[in-house]
């Protein structure tokens, strides 16, 4: 055996959703976290190690749940993790201000695993509604340790750290799995069943615990079984199960019992005539007029800081750290061959260093996104909107990542995360590049001042609702032949307000951005490669490159919506970074910035103008966004669409665009 | 202060009233369970006290001030009923003969105490009202259980004989006062079949007499029916009854504890797009048409 020292201990952190997990977690781990996705999975895995006593714990934060019969991903990762990995502990986070709720999670933890603790989050919370609970008397009723937590304020984390150690070298267990009083006739059903099976049959899954949940009708476990049993034995199983319909709500029933059970002894509480003050707020926050002000209110806060804040940042760092590099080598690298100077300007830092420079934009947004979500607002602009997205198939969760996209679009496809629903993520993440980013704004804005003048402005907005509609038709088409079959239905918990804790914010947003720079280094960097190695080859001028060779193939497409091979190449440079339009337009021009206006001016008729931009502001997604859109859907198919998709849209509604123009 | 035995004799008339007016002093003896006799010594006593009128050969009727006294007796023995059962814990079939012994020795304002303790209750455990301070009653129109026809949907309003064997078969079959039953069937014998909460129970005529019920109002018929959770105003309250969606939503609407049976406050309902709905404390979002899909029972409001 092991010396106790050199053993890692796996230790796993249960809960539902928002009940505070990410905070405890990251008050354990610190820095020392590692942030992945589950295997196969596009669900977040955290893992971490705490060092105590000397001891090393490997703490697993699990997919918050509300049960473990596998109605979602994330139940059936949490438990096939219970089952497979067999953690030394579980510790379970309940919510102590919801306890109602909460202990139904560990009636259903306790079958899997007989080591847990319970560490009761928000006590605090509790207490301020009016909430009395007896811990002692909790424990004795439970049979567990219980540690009471206020883990935003930082107390009870030593006690619990303490606890898991104690509970790790425990030799025995002092409690067995157990279950909740199940009754006569749901214990004989569920012998029935497990006598109808064998081991094999339900492994990994204990067969007891299989039994139960096939009772239960768990589409998982029924599936596993369907390939596994003898057809006669599957018949028997089926037609036993064929009357035991309300078997799954007695059983609720019962763990809601049991709940009560516990509880009696250790919770006291007010009655529920009390209006807290959550309640009250949602009054004004759910309300369908009330509420759309305020998130107007909420977005106009992040756009501004994003405005005032994020883009004169970007702005700096490309014009103070890109350019200025850029300079540098042009003019005191002579002794570089030409390709690797290009290489190094328009490939690494007109490329990769121009992605990079949108990360204050992108930390704004993920601190934005994070506070909202901390705070516990998120699920209320899923709730407001919901009636809106669901004319497009979707349900509210969807629109704050939309609603990001208009700062850019990498946060809004990195913020599909929070939809359940794998059939409504990916809408949602197919229509987020749809959104006119700001970057895309910065084009526009150019060339609507250079060719409209005076009516820039309506034009740019005329844009941006263009754009909208072309989302919204898209998603409608989408959701009517691409992906058929099951709606979106909204069920989520709002959950209370609470005071944001800037660690949980903190780590989170730095662990998206580290997870971006990551992929700028990448993935991205690999596609800027590409797309420069294209315009700077065979010659070396990007005006006889391969580029302008596919652009000047394009040419009868371009022809049609009025636009020569020059601007074609343009449009091909901003699957880079969409302000990438402007410099190619420059170089080809062979122009400055001053004389950019003047020189489009002379080429673009107002037609073709509107047509370019028609076609810019749908054109496929920018690699940074690309990434992430991989990075989401765990592969190239979905990007593949996603080009197929907004290439179609972009060229042809260009076309149609400027034909109609011409005639006007 | 009255002594026990007047108090016992006013108690007795004033409940015989209510079928025989003027009581004769036979149905007295019996009740009180003594000797005609001693009916005859004590009925000459209360009236030359001005507590009864008495009519030779036909009986005894309360006097405005008798009747006053006789309600003080039974609303004390009702709020003693009621703390025996609510504070001390004791069966219903046990509180009666203790009641009638604790009834006697109560001050006015042990009897204020009293009523604070238990809630201002304004039934005893086996349902009759319990007069107010100042002698009202609330009496509501009821009859024998053994009365209704078949068809009719009726509240238990109370249990006229308080026996404990009777107590005891009734509480078994899981009646009370307040239940509501449907009568689905009366056999020739009178004997009645009854629904309770989808449960069928039979019971005889001896123990339908002794059971007093009223119809349910249209307005409570209305309330009783089962509506989707989607139809709940803002501030009304439900109980979950049951599911029309299929099996796929199931499982969530049990782990999120919409379980049957469970209570459920509407905290926003605008008549169009999601709700928001309470439940085991916490609030949930859901699309109308899964809220559409979830059966409830209104049963109030907190606005």
């Amino acid at each position: 055996m092991l010396e106790k020292q050199d053993k890692k201990f796996i230790v796993a952190l249960a809960g539902q959703p928002n009940v505070g997990k990410s905070t405890v977690f990251n008050l354990l781990t610190g820095l020392s976290q590692h942030v992945g996705n589950w295997p196969g999975k596009t669900v977040e895995q955290k893992t971490g190690t705490v060092r105590y006593n000397g001891l090393t714990i490997q703490l697993v934060d699990l997919p918050g749940t509300y049960s473990l019969t596998a109605n979602s991903v994330e139940e059936q990762i949490a438990r096939d993790y219970l089952v497979t990995e067999k953690p030394d502990v579980v510790v379970a986070l309940l919510n102590a201000a919801s306890l109602d709720r909460h202990l139904y999670l560990i009636s259903e933890l306790m079958e899997l695993t007989p080591r847990l603790i319970v560490a009761l989050n928000m006590v605090d919370v509790a207490k301020q509604e009016g909430i009395n609970i007896d811990v002692k008397a909790l424990e004795s009723a439970l049979n567990m340790t219980v540690i009471p937590m206020v883990a935003s304020k930082n107390r009870g984390v030593k006690e619990l750290v303490e606890a898991i150690a104690q509970k790790c070298t425990e030799t025995v267990d002092t409690q067995a799995a157990g279950h909740v009083e199940l009754g006569s006739e749901i214990s004989n059903d569920i012998a029935h069943i497990e006598g109808l099976l064998i081991d094999e049959d339900t492994s990994p899954y204990p067969r007891h615990w299989a039994a139960m949940k096939i009772l239960e009708g768990d589409s998982q476990i029924n599936k596993l079984l369907r390939n596994r049993l003898p057809p006669e034995r599957q018949a028997q199983l089926d037609s036993f199960l064929s009357d035991k319909e309300s078997a799954a709500i007695t059983l609720a029933g019962l763990r809601f019992d049991w709940v009560k059970k516990m509880l009696s002894s250790a919770q006291e509480k007010p009655g529920a005539g009390r209006v807290s003050l959550t309640e009250r707020f949602d009054h004004v926050a759910t309300h369908p007029y009330w509420g759309l002000g305020v998130l107007a209110g909420v977005m106009a806060v992040i756009f501004g800081v994003v405005y005032g804040l994020g883009i004169p940042l970007q702005n700096l760092l490309q014009v103070s750290v890109i350019e200025r590099a850029q300079n540098l080598v042009s003019y005191h690298a002579q002794f570089m061959p030409d390709w690797l100077r290009s290489f190094l300007v328009n490939g690494l830092l007109g490329g990769v260093g121009l992605v990079l420079t949108f990360i204050p934009i992108l930390v704004l947004f993920f601190m934005a996104w994070g506070f909202l979500e901390d705070v516990g607002y998120t699920a209320r602009v899923a709730f407001v909107t919901d009636r809106f997205m669901h004319l497009l198939g979707l349900h509210g969760k969807s629109c704050l990542p939309l609603f990001l996209g208009f700062g850019c679009n990498i946060p809004a496809v990195l913020g599909t995360r929070i939809i359940e629903s794998k059939r409504a993520r990916l809408l949602t993440l197919l229509l987020a590049p749809l959104i006119p980013c700001t970057a895309r704004m910065a084009v526009i804005g150019v060339i609507a001042a250079a060719i409209f003048g005076g009516r820039a402005i309506p034009v740019t907005v005329g844009l941006i609702i263009f754009s909208l509609l072309v989302l919204i038709i898209a998603g409608l088409l989408m959701n009517r032949f691409v992906f058929k079959g099951e709606k979106a239905v909204l069920m989520m918990e709002l959950p209370l307000y609470h005071k944001p804790n800037p660690q949980t914010i903190g780590i989170g947003s730095w662990q998206r951005t580290k997870s971006f720079i990551k992929r700028a280094g990448t993935v991205i960097m690999a596609m800027c490669i590409f797309v420069w190695a294209l315009s700077y080859f065979p010659s070396g001028n990007i005006t006889s490159s391969i580029l302008a060779y596919i652009g000047k193939g394009l040419e009868p497409v371009g022809r049609l919506m009025g636009l020569n091979w020059q601007l074609m190449v343009a449009l091909l440079t901003s699957f880079v970074a969409k302000e990438n339009s402007i410099a190619t337009m420059g170089i080809i021009l062979g122009t400055e910035k001053a004389g950019l206006s003047q020189a489009l001016r002379g080429m673009l008729t107002p037609a073709a103008a509107i047509a370019f931009l028609v076609a810019q502001v749908l054109f496929v997604p920018c690699v940074g966004t690309m990434s992430a859109i991989r990075h989401e859907t765990g592969g190239w198919r979905w990007v593949a669409f996603s080009i197929g998709l907004q290439l179609i849209l972009s060229f042809s509604l260009a076309i149609v665009v400027f034909q109609i123009a011409r005639l006007a | 202060m009255r002594s026990e035995r007047v108090e016992e004799y006013l108690e007795a008339i004033s409940k015989r009233q209510k079928t025989e007016m003027p009581v004769s002093t036979s149905s007295l003896a019996a009740d009180l369970g003594v000797s005609l006799p001693a009916v005859t010594d004590m009925i000459k006593r209360l009236e030359s006290e001005g507590l009864i009128n008495y009519q030779h050969n036909k009986g005894v009727s309360l006097t405005a001030k008798g009747s006053r006294a006789a309600l003080t007796t039974i609303r004390r023995h009702r709020l003693w009923e009621r703390f025996l059962t609510d504070i001390l814990g004791l069966r219903w079939d046990k509180v009666h003969d203790a009641a009638c012994r604790l009834e006697h020795a109560v001050t006015p304002d042990m009897e204020e105490s009293l009523a604070a303790l238990v809630g201002y209750a304004d039934t005893c455990p086996h349902g009759h009202p319990i007069p107010d301070k100042n002698g009202h009653v609330k009496e509501q129109d009821v009859r024998p259980l053994s009365e209704f026809k078949v068809g009719q949907r009726v509240r238990i309003s109370a249990v006229v004989k308080e026996e404990a064997r009777l107590l005891r078969e009734i509480e078994k079959l899981g009646l009370k006062p307040n239940s509501v039953v449907n009568i689905e069937k009366k056999d020739d014998d009178g004997t009645l079949e009854l629904k309770l909460d989808g449960q069928e129970l039979r019971l005889d005529k001896a123990t339908a007499d002794y059971l007093m019920a009223i119809p349910l109002s249209p307005s409570e018929k209305a309330a009783e029916e089962d509506i989707p959770m989607s139809m709940l105003r803002t501030g009304e309250v439900g109980v979950l009854k049951s599911y029309t969606g299929g099996r796929g939503m199931l499982g969530r609407c049990l782990s999120m504890g919409f379980t049957p049976g469970s209570t459920v406050k509407m905290v926003e309902n605008f008549g169009s797009g999601p709700v928001l709905a309470k439940v085991h404390d916490v609030e949930v979002a859901l699309g109308r048409g899964m809220a559409s899909k979830i059966m409830v029972t209104r049963v109030g409001s907190e606005c």
